[in-house]
């Protein structure tokens, strides 16, 4: 077998605004591949619906010149991320390995002071435990964790289908390809709107989107380097 | 597992590709099962209709498949029964009088339908009704009238919107349920990212704002009832823009006049006829809320006519015609099915994939009608509001348990088959439908002959021996077990290359549908628009994902709503979460209203898909059903005209607030 050199690889999102249509296959996507509980009417309504992913949907303009703005709404992975230094049990960690991002349910004690610091607001609390009647817990994924009440999650870049695909290349002696690894709300996109890969290839389709002179990152001026890289919608072409 | 099946390995996923049938576009899906339960639905990459794309919907289906509210066995006036009973109650009504056996069957599965064709064929009975809200909601008949008029084939058009530049769509809403919306979203990907950074333009009229209309360009909002004016006036100015001459009932309709009584800028007309004229490839779409008034045909001929006009027929970017068979029937055959039920003329009546009593309007009487059906059997999966009326109901699987297959409709640029499989076991003590009736039809010796086939498979593989033998699939086999190996690995049969014919303008000049404008607005009257969601057909209301998943433009989950314009809801004395009631002249409901900004303010909206008083824990009780507001007015084509509904809506003084994703953040940007 080929020795595979391993690198580290940098995870990263580009989302193109001017063919996302809002549709939200995207969140339904997220909740079925993550073990997601849906929280019921009444708690949902009290904003604690446990979307990792939502769809932020701002008007522009006025009858009838109006028009939806949306922009898919995650973990944007800062590279310096408010969220974890305000852990007093490092909970919200940088992980080395995938250099991401994550949340360690099992150290979490529920202080929601990540939630607090996130600008982004895609942090989500298990305010309670959820029930999923039988049978429906069947099609609960064995690759994610279920979580318990009084946890903080968030959306993990779908680790666990990174590392499906990695240990999949190393099986089969060969580098991670760019599009080997796809999240499940890429996956599902009907209009390819968000395209997941890897930053240090200046040859991935993310890396190519990334240098797009439409690019931008949400709250930029924060300084928390996300990992997530928006393009301009609307038509709005040539920066 | 006691005895691990040969495929199965412990801590690995199996995946099994399969046919999504949430709605009748025919799908292809890659379903992920680890140690026999279904886990993540995901779409097949090679499928021509979705190409590895998956909608809320779809990817809800294990949540139908595990639903703790399903039918677990077949039940008699609510109490079990075996499956041999069952069977021979079916029997007995198959020998009674054949004229009083009727079919009502839902736009998918294909395969059902084809076999019912041939069990009333052999019988004699009259052929099965297939309709239901996704038929409803796409005027999917009118449409292949208008195709019939126009082409002189009655068919269900392709779209070619990926190699587009140009779509001008009215009330199309493809984005959402319109004919096979993972398609056609692609398309308007591809369209958007153009050819060599040219981008694309879509246009959109529609008296409200949907999902499509607002990822548009441009979306102008035309009363309701006067798109047929519009598409004419459009046809008008492009055809003077290219020196072309229009049949006489198109050129009668005066550009300005009509942009007047469709209250939208004759300056944005011409705008957008500019636009559509020197497009490299324009293409304009009939959508269903278009068709569904009184004009409804003459609507969809004026946009066929625009699409002819500059010559777009059978030219990437343009309008192809389809093999699929355009066998739905339309509202007035749903009628006439009622009225047979009504007189007594009915013993027994069969329902499969379709829940009338909530998706039709209330005003058709279905239940009632029911109650003169001596024998009425719903093959239905879930307890829904026609299984509780159903003295019968003998449950089929859930699709992630089924066989079958999928005429792709008309999402594809080639003929496509998709295949159906179980992926798990079946759940519970459930029979497929199609096994049912050939069990029955078994113990009947007129119908044993003409049905020679021993189960479900057999059917099926009877009915792909064509299929093989026209060896124009992308896979060849010399038998059909081969065929049918290869047939499920793939998930269908498709020809390698893209392939439609080409339409041909046989009467252009032919005359058509008169042109007439809907009737002004009474004081006090309002517009009523309903649409579908993310719901469907309102089968998807017990899905508690597809709940939660919030509505893309108001962001409400688990509920329904009234659309007003702040304006009118400011005169209506009517503010964000009160209660309202809508008054048409078939009934009323009552909803919460949502201001929202982007509707007509001589229209009030509701979506479709809540209001169940069935269906279990997740969908009933919440919200209210639009279709208790619907008129029974059909259109020349026979399709039912609901948007020509007119209703008055009052404040009720109760407040209940809506669960909203965007309580958190605002409604409006920090910018504005």
């Amino acid at each position: 077998m080929a020795e595979v050199t391993e690198e580290k690889m940098k995870w990263g999102m580009a989302i193109d605004l001017d063919v996302c249509t809002g549709c939200n296959a995207c969140v339904t996507a997220c909740a079925m591949e993550n073990n997601i509980p849906f929280t019921g009417e009444d708690e949902s309504g009290y904003g604690r619906g446990l979307h990792w992913i939502r769809i932020q949907r701002y008007w522009h303009g006025d009858y009838p010149e109006i028009k939806p703005d949306y922009s898919p709404m995650l973990c944007q992975q800062c590279g310096n991320a408010p969220c974890e230094p305000v852990c007093p049990v490092f909970a919200a960690v940088h992980s080395e390995e995938e250099q991401i991002n994550l949340q360690v349910y099992n150290r979490c004690i529920g202080t929601r002071y990540c939630a607090n610091n996130c600008p982004y607001l895609s942090r989500v609390f298990n305010w309670f435990d959820y029930e999923i009647p039988e049978p429906m817990a069947y099609y609960l994924n064995p690759s994610v964790t279920v979580r318990r009440r009084g946890v903080m999650e968030k959306c993990t870049f779908c680790v666990q289908r990174i590392h499906a695909g990695q240990e999949q290349a190393k099986a089969e002696g060969r580098p991670v390809q760019d599009g080997d690894i796809v999240p499940a709300c890429a996956q599902a996109c009907p209009t390819d709107a968000i395209i997941f890969g890897d930053l240090s290839d200046p040859q991935s389709r993310v890396s190519q989107m990334a240098r797009s002179q439409r690019s931008f990152r949400q709250l930029e001026e924060l300084g928390t380097e996300p990992r997530v890289i928006y393009l301009k919608g609307g038509g709005q072409y040539g920066g | 597992y006691t005895d691990m099946p040969e495929y199965q390995q412990t801590g690995l996923s199996t995946y099994f590709a399969t046919t999504c049938r949430e709605c009748p576009a025919g799908c292809g899906l890659i379903v992920r099962t680890h140690e026999g339960r279904a886990i993540k639905v995901e779409g097949n990459p090679a499928h021509p209709v979705n190409r590895g794309k998956v909608c809320s919907r779809g990817l809800t289906a294990v949540q139908g498949l595990y639903n703790p509210d399903r039918i677990t066995g077949p039940l008699q006036n609510g109490s079990e029964i075996s499956w041999d009973q069952a069977v021979a109650q079916v029997s007995e009504a198959l020998k009674a009088d054949p004229q009083g056996v009727a079919f009502f069957l839902g736009l998918a599965p294909d395969h059902l339908f084809d076999l019912v064709s041939e069990l009333t064929a052999a019988l004699g009975a009259p052929p099965p009704v297939r309709y239901g809200a996704y038929g409803m909601f796409d005027a999917r008949r009118t449409l292949t009238e208008a195709a019939k008029l126009t082409f002189g084939v009655p068919s269900m058009p392709f779209f070619d919107l990926g190699e587009s530049d140009f779509i001008l769509s009215f009330g199309a809403n493809f984005l959402e349920t319109w004919v096979s919306p993972l398609a056609y979203a692609r398309g308007l990907s591809q369209m958007r990212r153009g050819k060599n950074n040219a981008r694309g333009r879509l246009v959109v009229i529609e008296p409200r704002q949907s999902v499509t209309s607002g990822t548009a360009d441009l979306w102008l909002a035309p009363a309701p009832g006067t798109e047929a004016l519009v598409a004419a006036a459009l046809a008008n100015l492009v055809a003077a823009r290219l020196g072309l001459s229009l049949p006489d009932d198109l050129a009668s309709v005066d550009p300005k006049e009509a942009a007047a009584a469709a209250g939208i800028a004759f300056e944005k007309l011409q705008e957008v006829a500019a636009g559509f004229a020197s497009a490299r490839a324009p293409l304009a779409l009939p959508g269903g809320s278009a068709l569904a008034h009184a004009n409804g045909l003459a609507a969809a001929r004026a946009v066929l006519v625009l699409n002819a006009l500059v010559k777009n027929l059978g030219r990437p970017g343009g309008v192809f015609l389809t093999p699929a068979d355009p066998a739905a029937s339309s509202f007035a055959d749903v009628q006439d099915l009622v009225a047979r039920m009504n007189a007594g003329k009915i013993h027994t009546l069969f329902i499969h994939g379709v829940n009338p009593v909530f998706e039709l309007p209330a005003a058709l009487g279905f239940a009632a009608a029911l109650k003169k059906v001596p024998q009425v059997v719903s093959f239905a999966s879930f307890p829904d509001e026609t299984a509780a009326l159903s003295t019968l109901v003998l449950p089929d699987h859930t699709l992630l348990e089924s066989w079958g297959y999928q005429r792709t409709l008309a999402g594809a640029d080639r003929e496509a088959y998709s295949a159906a499989q179980p992926v798990v076991v079946p759940l519970h003590n459930t029979r497929a439908a199609a096994d049912v009736l050939l069990s029955a039809a078994r113990q009947l010796p007129t119908l044993a002959a003409a049905l020679p086939y021993a189960d479900e498979v057999e059917f099926l593989q009877a009915r792909l021996l064509p299929l093989l033998e026209s060896r124009k699939g992308f896979y060849d086999a010399p038998e059909i077990l081969t065929f049918w190996s290869q047939w499920l690995q793939y998930g269908g049969w498709w020809p390698q290359r893209a392939g439609l014919e080409a339409p041909i303008v046989a009467e252009l000049y032919a005359a058509a549908a008169p042109l007439t404008p809907p009737a002004p607005l009474a004081s006090g009257e309002l517009h009523f628009y309903t649409y579908p969601t993310q719901l469907g057909d309102g089968s998807g209301a017990n899905r508690p994902w597809l709940q939660e998943t919030p509505d893309p433009m108001t962001t409400v989950m688990w509920n329904s709503w009234v659309e007003i314009h702040p304006e009118t809801a400011a005169k209506l004395g009517i503010h964000d979460d009160d209660v309202v009631k809508i008054v048409s002249a078939s009934g009323e409901i009552e909803a919460v209203a949502y201001l929202y900004p982007a509707i007509r303010p001589d229209t009030v909206a509701v979506p479709f898909g809540q209001g169940h008083s069935a269906l279990g824990r997740y969908a009933e009780g919440r919200g209210a059903n639009p279709a208790a507001l619907l008129p029974l007015s059909v259109n020349e084509s026979g399709d039912l005209s609901f948007g020509d509904t007119r209703v008055s809506v009052q404040p009720t003084g109760q407040r209940r607030p809506l669960s909203r994703m965007e309580n958190r953040h605002g409604v409006y940007d920090h910018a504005e």
